[in-house]
């Protein structure tokens, strides 16, 4: 056991309903992640892994149970915007760049709710993208690029505000074998050049096994959390 | 990459919806710009033009149409005799068709009136007498008719010559041919009939006075006015139908602005949902989706309101060339009237944002997961 004040999350009883309780998506769902972990989360589809996504990134609040980010609940967070601006960078399976702004204009996106001044967004995104391997992109718009080209900007744009948590919902699911291993190679490296915490949600049992813990989810359970299995 | 810059590629985004919206938006405006600066403009004409006949008190018959009804002169040797009345000036007044133009003013003076004495003779020479078959043109009539001293001029049925053009110091004198009383009467089979009895007081006459005055006037001579020259025209039933109609219209307008600004806001928040979601699942503010819908309403307002300006500006310079009315419309176009059009546009903007706003107010980030 690691020492506490490296615990990220910690759910008790993680309870969600929706429809007044006809779909519960999650029926009570106990766990802890730690600094710097990288935990996969599988299970076939519908069974919740998404909805927990949103409740570690305070999309959406839980109906019963509790969920701490650092110690502190983030069901009675009185500003969710902070720290999902702060605290966390989302990647989306269909990635989510804005149709109308370039490479370089959507990893600057984030940084409005930052303190950075204006006049260093646009140094700091480019660096994000050069990080990425995109610099020569910096100009085209979402539509100009491969699928696997708008994952790394997306990448990129999570990264935006300096988060210490990644929170990526199946970010391989739209791309070839060739473009996921990129973009899984990407997350791995920056969970161990940067000690991120890094949450996976996926299908694909290779990618999860490359994580040091797997989450593994049936009807709104966690059925399994441990090393992956080989 | 600033906010404001995100504001305006959300404008840019759909150039042909954005410019029907401003199209819509700026014709109401223009229409405003246009009939307020217009009726606005003949109400200050009409005072300067009072002021430069040297009138404190109009006393007229105002009935439904745009020249008052005429009266028995009788009324003016009354009028005389009342107290703080230093001189009188009657005139038949009307607005008729004249040669080529469709719509000229014509003012009959009484021969020895003061309203005479600030004509100034730019060319030719004043009648000699009130009896001479002659008129006298302001200068944009003289322009308007195209005619110079010595020029034959047809009015009705008789033929006048003119004798001289004239700076009657405003517009509505500039606009006017003037001719004797006598002569007027007899044009138009009105003899012994006046239709205006301009008014000035003696030097020292208190503003109660004049009120007190214009009260004894009244009773004195039955169903006319008699009005302080300030309230002459905003008095008019004519008038104010024009005024009230000039608003209405350009509110009317405006409100076809206000939809169009609140469907194109309302379209850009439902085709946007998934993209607001997302912008908040990245940590922007629930506020700032609100203001950058606010934003890009009042900018669409206030673009409009620019358009809406030069449109307006535009057509009434066009109006004003148009043989038929020329000279005879001296719109007030202040800068006051051109800002506060900008303004009404940029408060149109952001109130028809209101409702679009609420709604993006609405949006859960937990939609940029789902699907
Ligand atoms: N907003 C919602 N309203 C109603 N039901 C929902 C909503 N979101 C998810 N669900 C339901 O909750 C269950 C879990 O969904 P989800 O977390 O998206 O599954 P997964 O990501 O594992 O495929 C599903 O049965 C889904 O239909
Ligand atoms: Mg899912």
């Amino acid at each position: 056991m690691k020492n506490s004040n490296t615990c990220v999350y910690e759910a008790v009883a993680l309870k969600k309903e929706y429809e007044g309780g006809h779909v519960q998506a999650l029926r009570g769902v106990d766990f802890r992640i730690d600094e710097g972990e990288f935990v996969s989360i599988v299970g076939s589809s519908g069974c919740g892994k998404t909805t927990l996504l949103q409740m570690l990134g305070a999309l959406d609040k839980p109906s019963t149970g509790s969920l701490l980010y650092r110690g502190q609940s983030l069901l009675e967070m009185n500003d969710p915007s902070a720290y999902r601006a702060r605290e966390i960078g989302f990647i989306f399976q269909s990635f989510h760049l804005l149709p109308t702004f370039t490479a370089l204009e959507n990893i600057q996106i984030p940084m409005l709710e930052s303190d950075l001044p204006a006049s260093e967004r646009r140094g700091r995104a480019l660096t994000l993208l050069r990080s990425v391997g995109l610099e020569h992109r910096a100009q085209h718009c979402p539509s100009k690029l491969s699928g696997g080209e708008r994952q790394r900007v997306a990448i990129a744009r999570s990264l935006a505000n300096g988060p210490s948590v990644l929170l990526a919902d199946e970010p391989t699911g739209n791309l070839d074998s060739e473009n996921a291993r990129i973009i899984l190679d990407l997350l791995v490296r920056l969970h161990e050049e940067q000690k991120m915490t890094l949450v996976l949600v996926t299908h694909d049992m290779i990618i999860a096994r490359k994580a040091g813990r797997n989450l593994r989810m049936l009807d709104g359970r966690i059925v399994f959390d441990g090393a992956p299995t080989p | 990459m600033t906010f404001f810059f995100i504001i305006v590629r959300g404008l840019t985004r759909r150039p042909v919806r954005t410019g029907l919206t401003l199209l819509g938006i700026s014709i109401g405006i223009a229409a405003v710009v246009a009939l307020v600066g217009i009726s606005r403009g003949f109400e200050k004409s009409w005072e300067t033009g009072l002021k430069a006949r040297g009138t404190d008190i109009v006393v007229s018959k105002m009935g439904s149409s745009l020249a008052p009804k005429p009266f028995s002169d009788a009324v003016a040797a009354v009028i005389l005799k009342l107290p703080h009345v230093a001189a009188i000036s009657s005139q038949f007044v009307e607005l008729l068709s004249i040669e080529s133009s469709q719509m000229m003013m014509l003012s009959g003076r009484q021969w020895d009136g003061y309203a005479w004495k600030n004509l100034k003779l730019i060319s030719g020479r004043m009648p000699l007498d009130a009896k001479e078959q002659a008129v006298v043109l302001g200068q944009t009539a003289a322009d308007a008719l195209k005619k110079k001293v010595g020029d034959p001029l047809q009015i009705e049925a008789a033929e006048l010559t003119v004798v001289g053009i004239v700076d009657g110091g405003a517009v509505v004198e500039n606009g006017s041919a003037v001719l004797a009383l006598p002569l007027l009467q007899e044009i138009m089979g009105e003899q012994g009939r006046i239709n205006v009895i301009d008014v000035r007081v003696t030097p020292g006459t208190s503003e109660a006075e004049l009120k007190q005055l214009c009260t004894e006037i009244v009773r004195s001579a039955p169903d006319v006015t008699a009005l302080a020259a300030g309230d002459h025209l905003s008095n008019s039933q004519s008038f104010r139908m024009v005024k009230a109609m000039s608003w209405g219209t350009s509110l009317l307008a405006v409100l076809v602005g206000v939809l169009g600004v609140m469907n194109t806001m309302l379209m850009t928040v439902f085709e946007r949902k998934q993209e607001i979601s997302v912008l908040l699942a990245l940590g922007w503010k629930p506020s700032r989706i609100v203001r950058m819908v606010l934003w890009e309403s009042a900018l669409l307002g206030f673009l409009g309101g620019v358009a809406g300006v030069i449109i307006g500006v535009a057509g009434i310079k066009m109006l004003q060339k148009t043989e038929a009315i020329r000279g005879l419309l001296e719109p007030d176009l202040g800068i006051g009237l051109l800002l506060s059009s900008i303004v009404i546009a940029v408060v149109v903007g952001v109130l028809s944002g209101l409702y679009p706003a609420w709604r993006s107010s609405r949006i859960t980030p937990a939609l940029a997961l789902q699907g």
